[in-house]
């Protein structure tokens, strides 16, 4: 009951400002279900025969599933989640769902605002421990995995953090504001042999399953471009100056990494999508969703360099910096495609952002990232050629942020430890957000070696892959 | 009359190749007539002089930083994104004359002045600063209210000078303060005695209470 009233009346960080309502509340979104599921492929089997598996198998703890101090196959996940505001809230919702059906109990919420804090004990309900410091979380050994929905500066500490402690991790997207940081985020999760799920859930999503096979198995033929168009980011109109922080927020908490400055009501409690240092505007924030699909769609994993260029309109007022409008062009070798990121861009579909795959034998329409719209009728209509090539699904929800979830505790349970969105797939989505942003702040084109994880002949741009962090919130 | 000043228009007009060096009584000229219009209320007229920062270059860090702690709050932000541009501008492939020269303006500026834009020096400083820049930003780490942002940006910056710089103030600052430095210390691949990472150890509290069971 308690779940069902919550989903109804929580926020939605993912969701565009558009659809919300004078008090930022808005209904979650209803999923169209498809009805078709025929070629399944089980993630299990998929990793067995695709070339991830070679690094999975070698990963994977012998005789996890069952193991001293690992959840057997019937065991109830301890849950810990830090952050919970926006999408925090949609997880503690989920979560709810899932200690319902008993395959998880809810330990303890975490959060740096004390208003967000008691809101989410308020639905969390008795038992449910409130902390302000996660650190206190990672402490607890009865904690098996933490959901991390905090601003996007703190999810590379926190998640290095929580795979140290020996906890399994969801974490929002995109993975890190800095390529270091998800490389960091990657080491982590192999050397402590932990499952990081990244929260780019399209990939468990039927939108982009359908669309991800249709475009790998040839119905437009060979890609050559794809096209991102997006809404452009928001101008803050009526700066305000500096001021203290409002009652009950923890504002060196909330800063974690990031250098120290006074307190501005423009920065949270969600305006941190709107500086580059911590959101990274809609190509970190809503990128992360989009090219995590196109990825998927392309079968681009492991093409990791590229060039990138962007440009761009910065505000001309306000506190927030990132760029009103944006381009991106990135180019991939070996085969050879581009992905354009353009806020606005050229509008395709019907909604506020989509994506364009340009084949030879024409165009496919994705709009939004494949998650919270259906695919576009030709990719679910599409008839796998024989011999074709099946790509991964998970049917276990039909919503799909509880299906991410789900796929993510079953490569716990199955000891392979690699979720759909393993956090190496959301720290090469999140380079892509990142050296987008990085090229329009030094305005030049980029040369990204993927094998050296370096920015080809440009000092400046190699410093800036990583930014120190204020102490003690260091990785 | 609004001036224009994309593509290098700018200093066109006050008969200036662009990217060459500006000079004497023509180059404070120009750096005036420019930080005019960065302080123009017009938005069109202080968005096209931000943006056209790079092309005033290093002449224009001297009096930009008057502006990081201008009582007008808009102003000081248009300063700093000016400020930013310059130096990532300055910092490109192929221009360690300029990067030099921006470097140098920017050392100068970090002996004193209001806290918050000396911070932001010093980040500065963290994108492009070499060996030169070392001993003055090193000297902050003795500095309460700077120490933090000039170990970040030592922490950044590539010379070996600064890891020297970083592990001579391991010996000299607070005893709070060494755990930090030997972060930074380890980041640079030293190896540092004691002073464990307190990165794991809590301790914000919160007032929020848990909702009691009903049977307890």
């Amino acid at each position: 009951m308690l779940a069902a009233s919550l989903s109804l009346k929580i926020r939605m960080a993912d969701e565009p400002s558009a659809t919300s309502n004078a008090t930022g509340v808005i209904e979650l979104p209803k999923l169209r279900v498809a009805s078709n599921t025929s070629s399944r492929i089980t993630r299990r089997h998929f990793l067995q025969s695709s070339a991830l598996a070679i690094g999975a198998l070698n990963f994977a703890p012998a005789g996890v599933l069952g193991a001293p101090g690992s959840p057997g196959a019937n065991a109830r996940f301890v849950v810990a989640h830090i952050g919970v505001g926006g999408m925090g809230m949609t997880h503690l919702a989920n979560m709810l769902r899932f200690q319902k059906e008993d395959k998880v109990r809810i330990a303890a919420v975490c959060d740096a605002d004390d208003n967000r804090l008691e809101a989410a004990v308020e639905n969390a309900g008795p038992g449910v421990v409130p902390y302000r410091d996660y650190r206190y979380i990672l402490e607890r050994k009865d904690i098996d995995a933490v959901l991390i929905a905090t601003p996007d500066h703190w999810h590379a500490v926190q998640t290095v953090h929580a795979c140290q402690t020996g906890k399994h991790v969801y974490v929002e997207k995109p993975a890190s504001v800095t390529v270091r940081d998800g490389q960091a985020m990657v080491s982590a999760a192999r050397a402590n042999k932990v499952a990081v799920q990244v929260g780019a859930q399209a990939r468990t999503a039927k939108g982009a399953w359908y669309t991800c096979r249709a475009i790998r198995n040839g119905i437009v033929g060979k890609v050559s471009r794809v096209t991102c168009w997006h809404y452009a980011n928001p101008v803050d109109e009526k700066p305000v100056p500096d001021s203290p922080p409002p009652d009950g927020l923890d504002w060196d908490l909330w800063l974690g990494p990031l250098p120290w400055r006074p307190h501005n009501p423009r920065y949270q409690p969600a305006n941190f999508r709107w500086f580059l240092e911590s959101g990274g505007g809609q190509i970190r924030d809503r990128g992360a969703h989009q090219f995590s699909t196109v990825l998927w769609c392309m079968d681009a994993d492991r093409q990791t360099s590229f060039t990138v260029e962007a440009t761009g309109k910065p505000p001309g007022k306000g506190l927030w910096d990132c760029p009103v409008e944006m381009k991106v062009v990135y180019q991939f070798r070996n085969p050879d495609w581009t992905l354009e990121w353009a806020q606005p861009g050229d509008k395709v579909g019907q909604t506020e952002f989509g994506n364009v795959f340009w084949g030879a034998n024409g165009h496919l329409v994705l709009e939004w990232e494949g998650g919270y719209k259906p695919a576009n009728p030709e990719a679910i209509n599409f008839k796998l050629p024989p011999g074709g090539q099946e790509v991964y699904r998970t049917d276990e929800y039909e919503d799909f942020n509880m299906n991410h979830k789900a796929d993510w505790f079953k490569s716990i349970r199955e000891g392979h430890m690699r979720p759909a969105v393993d956090i190496e797939i959301g720290h090469r989505t999140a380079t892509l957000c990142n050296l987008g942003n990085l090229s329009y702040i030094l305005g030049r084109k980029l040369v990204w070696d993927g094998d050296q994880q370096a920015v080809i002949g440009d000092e400046q741009a190699n410093r800036l892959l990583s930014k120190p962090q204020r102490y003690p919130y260091v990785l | 009359m609004k001036r224009d000043f994309r593509g290098g228009a700018f200093l066109a007009a006050a008969g200036v190749a662009a990217a060459s060096p500006v000079q004497g009584a023509e180059a404070n000229a120009s750096v005036d007539e420019w930080i005019k219009c960065l302080k123009s209320t017009d938005q069109g007229v202080n968005t096209a002089a931000c943006q056209s920062a790079p092309e005033v270059g290093a002449a224009a860090v001297k009096p930009l930083a008057g502006l990081l702690a201008d009582s007008d709050f808009e102003l000081a932000r248009r300063a700093k994104r000016a400020f930013y541009r310059i130096v990532r501008h300055a910092g490109r492939p192929g221009a360690a004359a300029e990067a030099l020269a921006v470097e140098t303006e920017l050392v100068a500026l970090l002996a004193g002045g209001p806290v918050q834009p000396r911070r932001d020096l010093l980040w500065m400083l963290s994108e492009i600063g070499t060996g030169r820049a070392v001993a003055p930003v090193a000297v902050l780490l003795m500095d309460n209210e700077l120490r933090e942002d000039a170990r970040c940006a030592l922490t950044r910056m590539p010379s070996p000078e600064a890891a020297g710089a970083l592990k001579t103030a391991f010996a000299r600052v607070p005893e709070d303060f060494k755990y930090a430095l030997a972060e930074s210390l380890r980041i640079r691949g030293q190896e540092v005695e004691g002073y464990p990472s307190r990165k794991l150890v809590p301790s914000a509290q919160t007032t929020v209470k848990p909702i009691v069971p009903k049977n307890n």
